[in-house]
């Protein structure tokens, strides 16, 4: 009886609750409270979809992993179709070397996903980073095919709205802004599921752009009570 | 030492640049402006075309005969590309235009250990470009010319034999002009050897000094000096398209002709380059050329091709393609890469060719690197440059910037509450563009972070993004 479990299981004929076999390699993100929530970190290849409006954080709460990745692995960086100028002044002061960084601004859509696809497979870039709004099953799996090809990680800015499609991404976190910093769900993770949301106080990382909780209307377990009184 | 020359006379080098397909018609080249046939191919002959022949007659014994106009270009084009292939195997070469090569063999000999085995060489590469031909040697140019023009096709050093050969040619067949052959028939003089019987003094007394060079020389009497040929040190060539092209991707196929005799140019000389420029001649239309640049130096056909088909998807012919041309830009001798033994190489392709194959589809100004410059002015302390620009490091670098700036600033519409600030920039009261502002970040209602500025009239204005 067991030898025949046994050897179903070995066949991966039998899927068990508790399977968790394609653990993915993954990085510290440069803060212990997110790896902890991402149980490891940030995944070193593959997509990361990351819903986000512009302005509130999203870029920089990669940086520490970016410069990371950079200091290790002496490839390029490529930073496709950003919605403004890229500040050079900001990276160099975050401690990038920018001549291992380079900017694409294709001309349409199509050159944008043209250009991600060769930099992921290309071998020559540790990360790209793209804002694409419009993504469609097949071009994700094009892409993360690239991107295994080239050991190389993609992330994917994206607006929220762009959010009913389930894609086939490595990850997809959705962020949103708060008062001391971000706070950031896991859509979607392979490998595990945690559908928590977790808030990152940002206040010795960037003093200057967090406010002080007192001005936070309600904090995030809080539940307004009804104004309207229920006769 | 003694001397001796090679001649190789090429009768049907028009000819042998078109396609292998042509021999399967009957094919004259006609030299329009004399109305005659300088040349003719097997299928052509065998119907009774001959040299000379007017294109009245030849078209009345052939029905279906090509007629193709006679181009010196493309003659020269193709003797200088043999005797680009020739320099390998010897030293001394001279181009007789349209259709000669002329080899100086006898200080090639030595190191080829016969002049049997230096012919053998010599032919193996004539196998190889495929031209008909006619050869002899002789003891001098002239001689070694006369002889092949008339079909003598022996390799010999035997004087003996090259002196009899010579001396049976008739004069109608040596460069000598028509009046003066004329005058030699005569007075009987019909032959190569009559006329050698005569010492030179005694002609110079009756005939025109060309003659007597021309005797002298031949003979080896007086002294020939010839020009030798030097290859190109840049590649350049161009094919005429036998139909025309109207499609890009059509166009691939020549130009991967034209590539690959790059490849072998660039190889034989041990060298690099790192631009091509293409020049593509379109009917009734002005000649479209572009650059194909490659980070990196790279002579081999492969990689070009590749760079060549991004390139071509991005250009619009505007009628359709019956010439092209390829030229290299300046050329660089090869040094090996230094790369480190032992970082894993992910991918195929160096981090140069990676940046030229992304330059050439999407465009030399698309793909950018990014600068900074000694300046407190943020639109102008960060910029874009080339991709292959290097960042200067800049003496003080500011805190709290934002990662995205507006390239110019607009007026802010949002309201805002203000975190922290001001911080004022006052910079370039020196020059045209002064500025005194008061910068501070402040937070939208939905959680951005913008950088926005006062200016001094209390304008208020979003200048960056806190991404």
């Amino acid at each position: 009886m067991n030898n025949i479990l046994d050897y179903l299981k070995n066949k991966q004929l039998v899927w068990q609750g508790n399977h968790n076999n394609n653990v993915l390699a993954a990085q510290s993100s440069g803060y212990p409270e997110l790896d902890a929530h991402l149980e490891g970190g940030l995944p070193e290849q593959g997509m990361l979809d990351i819903h986000s409006d512009t302005g509130i954080g999203e870029l920089r709460l990669f940086l520490p992993y970016l410069l990371q990745r950079q200091i290790q692995q002496q490839r390029l960086m490529v930073i496709i179709a950003p919605p403004l100028q890229i500040n050079s002044e900001m990276l160099a002061e975050a401690g990038f070397a920018l001549e291992r960084i380079l900017v694409i601004q294709p001309d349409s859509a199509q050159d944008a996903l043209w250009a991600a696809e060769q930099c992921l497979k290309s071998g020559c870039c540790h990360s790209v980073l793209s804002w694409q709004n419009e993504l469609e099953i097949h071009q994700v799996k094009r892409l993360q095919l690239a991107a295994k090809q080239g050991n190389s990680l993609h992330f994917v800015f994206r607006n929220q709205q762009n959010n009913s499609l389930s894609l086939p991404v490595t990850m997809s976190l959705q962020l949103a802004p708060s008062h001391e910093g971000i706070s950031i769900k896991i859509n979607k993770r392979i490998g595990s599921w945690n559908n928590n949301k977790v808030t990152l106080n940002m206040r010795q990382h960037w003093p200057v752009l967090t406010q002080p909780e007192t001005q936070a209307t309600y904090a995030d377990n809080l539940i307004p009570f009804p104004n309207r009184r229920v006769s | 030492m003694k001397k001796l020359w090679l001649y190789l006379h090429f009768p049907n080098l028009q000819l042998d640049c078109l396609p292998s397909e042509q021999s399967q018609v009957p094919t004259i080249v006609l030299d329009g402006k004399r109305n005659q046939t300088t040349q003719c191919n097997s299928l052509a002959y065998e119907q009774g075309v001959q040299l000379g022949m007017g294109l009245g007659t030849a078209s009345a014994l052939v029905s279906n005969l090509q007629v193709i106009p006679y181009n010196p270009d493309i003659e020269n084009n193709k003797i200088n590309e043999i005797a680009d292939s020739l320099y390998q195997l010897t030293s001394d070469i001279n181009l007789q235009t349209p259709n000669g090569i002329l080899l100086r063999c006898h200080n090639m000999l030595a190191f080829y250990g016969g002049l049997s085995a230096y012919w053998q060489a010599i032919q193996e590469n004539l196998k190889q470009l495929d031209v008909q031909y006619q050869f002899a040697t002789g003891a001098t140019p002239f001689a070694a010319k006369l002889l092949a023009k008339t079909q003598f096709n022996h390799v010999t050093d035997d004087a003996k034999q090259l002196k009899n050969a010579l001396l049976q040619r008739p004069l109608e067949q040596t460069e000598l002009a028509f009046k003066t052959v004329e005058k030699l028939k005569r007075v009987g003089i019909r032959k190569v050897a009559e006329l050698a019987k005569i010492p030179l003094s005694d002609i110079a007394k009756r005939f025109d000094i060309d003659l007597v060079t021309y005797m002298g020389r031949m003979l080896g009497e007086l002294h020939h000096n010839v020009r030798f040929y030097h290859p190109e040190k840049k590649f350049n060539r161009r094919i005429e398209l036998l139909y025309e092209i109207d499609n890009t991707e059509v166009l691939i196929h020549p130009l991967k002709h034209l590539l690959s005799g790059l490849e072998h140019f660039l190889k034989i000389r041990d060298q690099l380059t790192e631009k091509l420029i293409i020049s593509l001649q379109q009917r009734e239309q002005a000649t479209l050329t572009f650059d194909l640049e490659a980070a990196q130096g790279e002579y081999q056909a492969q990689q070009w091709q590749s760079l060549l088909r991004l390139k071509l998807e991005t250009i619009t012919l505007l009628a359709p393609v019956y010439a092209i041309s390829l030229q290299t830009g300046a050329t660089f001798i090869r040094t090996p890469d230094k790369q480190d033994l032992f970082a894993a190489k992910q991918g195929a392709l160096s981090e140069a060719q990676f940046i030229s194959q992304l330059q050439a589809k999407l465009g030399n100004d698309n793909v950018r690197s990014l600068l900074l410059n000694n300046d407190f002015r943020p639109e102008l302390s960060s910029a874009y440059g080339s991709a292959h620009a290097q960042a200067h490091s800049v003496a003080v670098l500011q805190k709290d910037r934002p990662a995205l700036l507006l390239s110019t600033p607009e007026v802010l519409t949002e309201q805002v509450t203000i975190n922290s600030g001001p911080e004022r920039i006052s910079f370039g009261w020196w020059d045209a563009h002064p500025v005194l502002r008061d910068y501070f970040i402040a937070r939208t209602q939905t959680g951005r972070w913008y950088w926005v500025y006062r200016d001094q009239q209390q304008r208020w204005f979003l200048h960056g993004v806190f991404s």
